[in-house]
């Protein structure tokens, strides 16, 4: 596909939107440059949730470290202490017992089920399509009846611990049997609303060449996840992590990184989620889930990466003492900014929150390191 | 004897737009609970709450200062709006067809571009909070662009209601004057008498088509959901009424109710041959064609997206066609 | 009960303005009112994104810098009668960001929500729990119901 130019370099006026707005939910500033209606240049400020979380990690336990980063991101909680688990289990040598690596896996997979679920939702309501945004937050509540029932929370569950998963989240034969209904009903309404999205012809009109981002320019702009993948590269860390070597599923690609590829991109991402959990229930091995044996030493700086319902998510420290040291964290929305602003460019202005939206952004992730200057 | 015919119209009058101002009420909460809410399988709010009490509500709020450059003409819109809104519905009534320059078809739609207008000032008067004037430090050295004027949201949807008196009202406009092919006149008071003799003029094969043209030209002037790109929530947020508060706010909320009643009476003068009056029964009639319509609006907004400026040109386009083909029709 | 406080209990217009937390409230809060699940428009509250239309303001997150201002215009936008509703724990007390400096007082965090605008009901959480926003709104009623 060719690269997108800029029908010309007359900026007729400038059009800021936010922190507050309907179609952003997060607070970012928007600076929409326009040419009668169309936009040519859109430029995003983030830094307005900056919070320090890497500074408050550093020297803590890691204990404590690793429950501090649920609080990065309220969508991905799970994957950021999973992540952090992780990282400080591979610098340990820490070996998880199976049943603690199935449930893991488990609840990474209910959460990009409700993250996608939460992208389609939120791609309707920007649409201005309240009816299928309702029809997929009731899909979604199942989820997070699911996240609930395994986690004890709605949001921010806590489930991965060093050295395996919370003796909470535990699965008895009862939770297996709800997960394994609640999958089938949660198949069957989502695959009900996909068949009824693609036969609507006015919203594919609608979102069908909108928002376009090349592969070309998505590979420059290093973007990551599944808006990488709805533009052709099939790139899922999935397939390189060990938990994951059990598990059978396909990668999903889709051609043209326009907003339709990157919501049917979802769609059949959240059926090849459900594949997982199945797959997971079925073969869950006994045991128990955490284990304790293991000593802390001195580390080198390790690194982690593994892939989050938002694209690749990296978390680094090194261990001193039993403390965190020198943490660096990258969210995948980080690498997404420059596809958001670049997705906007030719369309039309009430497309241009769609398209930023269409890249799955999680600016509450993203703001990390950034110097406030007063004056 | 002349006090009687002098004030007798006149109480009837009052009494028949009395009577379609509190059923009009009810029409936002009729469409928010028993066709948004079920389709979208929920319970949804009380009939009551969109169209009667929140109005109520906002009478009781203090009003604040209003961001505007013009406060005066700005906060005094929402009220011309009503006005014309009154005056339509005023000259549908039969005793208004003694003045034959206010029972016109030319007078109606002179009203429902006066109301068109209203958006465009509306919107170009707004100066919200919630653009511009937000209170953050977004302006750099170094920004791409350094010297691009600023617009507030709702200047872009002034530019829209702009554009959409050019084009978007078209349809409407057309199926208003379809009837008068049939009736051969511009009064109002020819066009009923006419239906009364021959029939309806929506069960003709002009008017069916028109009907449909109409449909849509009430949706559009409505800005109900797939029309509704002057106020789209994803982008200008509320558009033309961002800043009214309080008492204004109230008046927008009831001119809106009273607007879709008031273009459902349009329709059965025009359609049907049916005048709003309450001496007759026949103001059920005038009812019912209301309700239908908000119906048909609840549904239809309830299943599409928002359009942008890339499909409404085909949509309007289209039902422009339409309109000029029943005008043919009912020429031939 | 008076037409004031008659017509005030049954159209309740909520904006929610959210000052960097971790986005968890937030969605809850969203979802809460707009999902069929819960529905708050059957308690007649309704989402609105104008603040000239709000008389109940949800705050979520910690209030970080550069979300003070813009917290108090739309504070200040919203006419009388108004309240504020400060949800989950960052919002009452800052949460886990509030003391990322220890005894050296924070930059980056102005919060809680409190030390900007006044708040009348609090509802814990982290994250809240839809029901607990239904209640903490519900809560609030009296004091809206009596305000001038």
């Amino acid at each position: 596909m060719d690269e997108k130019v800029p029908r010309s370099n007359i900026i007729e006026t400038e059009i800021p939107m936010g922190t507050v707005h309907p179609a952003a939910l997060e607070p970012y500033r928007v600076r929409l440059f326009v040419e009668d209606e169309i936009v040519q240049e859109a430029e995003i400020t983030i830094g307005v949730n900056h919070r320090g979380i890497e500074r408050i990690m550093e020297g803590l336990p890691v204990e404590k470290a690793n429950s501090l980063t649920e609080k990065i991101c309220g969508i991905c909680s799970n994957s950021h202490i999973y992540n952090s688990c992780r990282t400080a289990e591979m610098g340990l040598g820490i070996e998880i017992p199976e049943r603690a690596v199935y449930i893991r896996v488990i609840m990474e997979e209910l959460e990009r089920l409700h993250s996608h679920f939460l992208y389609l939702a939120h791609g309707c309501e920007v649409l201005a399509h309240e009816t299928f945004s309702m029809r997929v937050f009731y899909m979604r509540e199942i989820v997070m009846e699911l996240l609930a029932m395994i986690g004890g929370n709605r949001v921010q569950y806590g489930c991965s611990v060093l050295g395996g998963v919370r003796p909470r989240c535990d699965l008895d034969e009862a939770k297996i049997l709800r997960l394994k209904n609640d999958m089938d009903t949660v198949e069957q309404n989502l695959s009900d609303f996909v068949d009824r999205f693609m036969a609507d012809s006015i919203l594919l009109s609608r979102i069908t060449g909108i928002g376009v981002l090349p592969q070309k320019q998505a590979i420059e702009l290093a973007v990551t996840g599944p808006t990488l993948r709805a533009t052709g590269v099939a790139r899922d860390l999935r397939t390189t992590m060990f938990e994951y070597d059990n598990f059978d599923f396909n990668v999903i690609t889709q051609p043209d990184g326009d907003v339709k590829s990157n919501l049917v991109m979802r769609a059949l991402e959240s059926f090849e989620s459900i594949k997982i959990i199945r797959q997971a229930i079925a073969n869950i091995p006994d045991g128990k889930v955490v284990t304790r044996d293991w000593e802390m030493f001195d580390t080198d700086i390790i690194q982690s990466y593994i892939e989050v319902p938002r694209g690749t998510l990296y978390h680094s420290y090194r261990l001193e003492s039993g403390r965190v040291r020198h943490c660096i964290i990258r969210t995948p929305s980080m690498a997404n900014i420059g596809a958001m602003q670049y997705a906007c460019i030719g369309d039309q202005i009430t497309d241009a929150q769609l398209s930023i939206v269409q890249c799955d952004p999680c600016f509450t992730c993203t703001d990390r390191a950034i110097e406030i200057i007063r004056r | 004897m002349f006090e009687n015919t002098m004030i007798n119209p006149i109480i009837s009058v009052i009494l028949t737009v009395l009577v379609c101002f509190v059923i009009s009420t009810l029409l936002p909460g009729i469409e928010r609970k028993y066709i948004h809410a079920r389709i979208q399988q929920r319970i949804g709010p009380p009939v009551t709450s969109p169209g009667i009490m929140a109005p109520l509500k906002f009478i009781y709020k203090k009003s604040t200062e209003v961001s505007s450059p013009v406060p005066g003409l700005y906060k005094a819109l929402p009220i011309i709006c009503f006005i014309v809104v009154l005056c339509i519905l005023i000259a549908l009534t039969p005793q208004a067809y003694k003045i034959p320059a206010l029972a016109s078809l030319v007078a109606i739609v002179g009203f429902l571009k006066v109301e068109e207008i209203c958006y465009v000032l509306m919107g170009a008067l707004s100066k919200s909070v919630m653009s511009v004037n937000m209170p953050f430090p977004d302006v750099v050295k170094g920004a791409a662009h350094l010297n691009a004027t600023r617009s507030f949201i709702e200047d872009i949807s002034a530019k829209r209601s702009l554009r959409m008196i050019t084009y978007g009202s078209f349809p409407l406009y057309l199926a208003l004057f379809a009837p008068v092919t049939a009736a051969r006149s511009i009064f109002l008071q020819d066009i009923v008498a006419f239906q009364q003799t021959h029939g309806p003029f929506l069960f003709t094969v002009s008017g069916g088509i028109a009907a449909i043209v109409f449909f849509i030209g009430y949706m559009i002037i409505l800005n109900e959901y797939p029309f509704s790109i002057i106020k789209a929530k994803s982008d200008v947020i509320e558009g033309p009424y961002m800043e009214y508060a309080a008492k204004y706010r109230a008046v927008v909320v009831l001119t809106r109710g009273f607007f879709m009643f008031v273009l459902g009476a349009i329709f059965s003068v025009l359609f049907i041959g049916v005048p709003p009056t309450i001496f007759s029964p026949a103001i059920l009639i005038n009812i019912i064609v209301a309700l239908i319509f908000v119906f048909m609006m609840g549904i239809f907004s309830a299943f599409t997206p928002v359009f942008t400026n890339r499909q409404l040109l085909p949509t309007i386009l289209s039902a422009t066609l339409l309109g000029i083909l029943s005008i043919v029709i009912g020429l031939l | 009960m008076g037409l004031k406080s008659f017509s005030r209990a049954r159209a309740i217009h909520v904006m929610l303005v959210y000052t960097g937390g971790c986005n968890g409230c937030d969605i809850e809060i969203v979802n809460s009112i707009l999902s069929p699940r819960f529905d708050a428009e059957q308690y007649k509250v309704f989402l609105t994104w104008n603040p000239r239309e709000a008389d109940v303001l949800v705050v979520t997150g910690p209030v970080t810098h550069l979300n003070r201002k813009p917290l108090e215009a739309i504070y200040e936008a919203i006419p009388d009668p108004k309240l504020v509703v400060a949800a989950g724990s960052c919002a009452l007390m800052g949460g886990v960001y509030k003391n990322c400096h220890g005894d050296i007082p924070s930059e980056e965090i102005e919060g809680p929500v409190e030390n900007i605008i006044p708040v009348a009901a609090k509802v814990p959480g982290c994250a809240v729990r839809p029901q607990d926003v239904l209640a903490g709104v519900v809560t609030l009623l009296p004091t809206l119901l009596d305000a001038d």
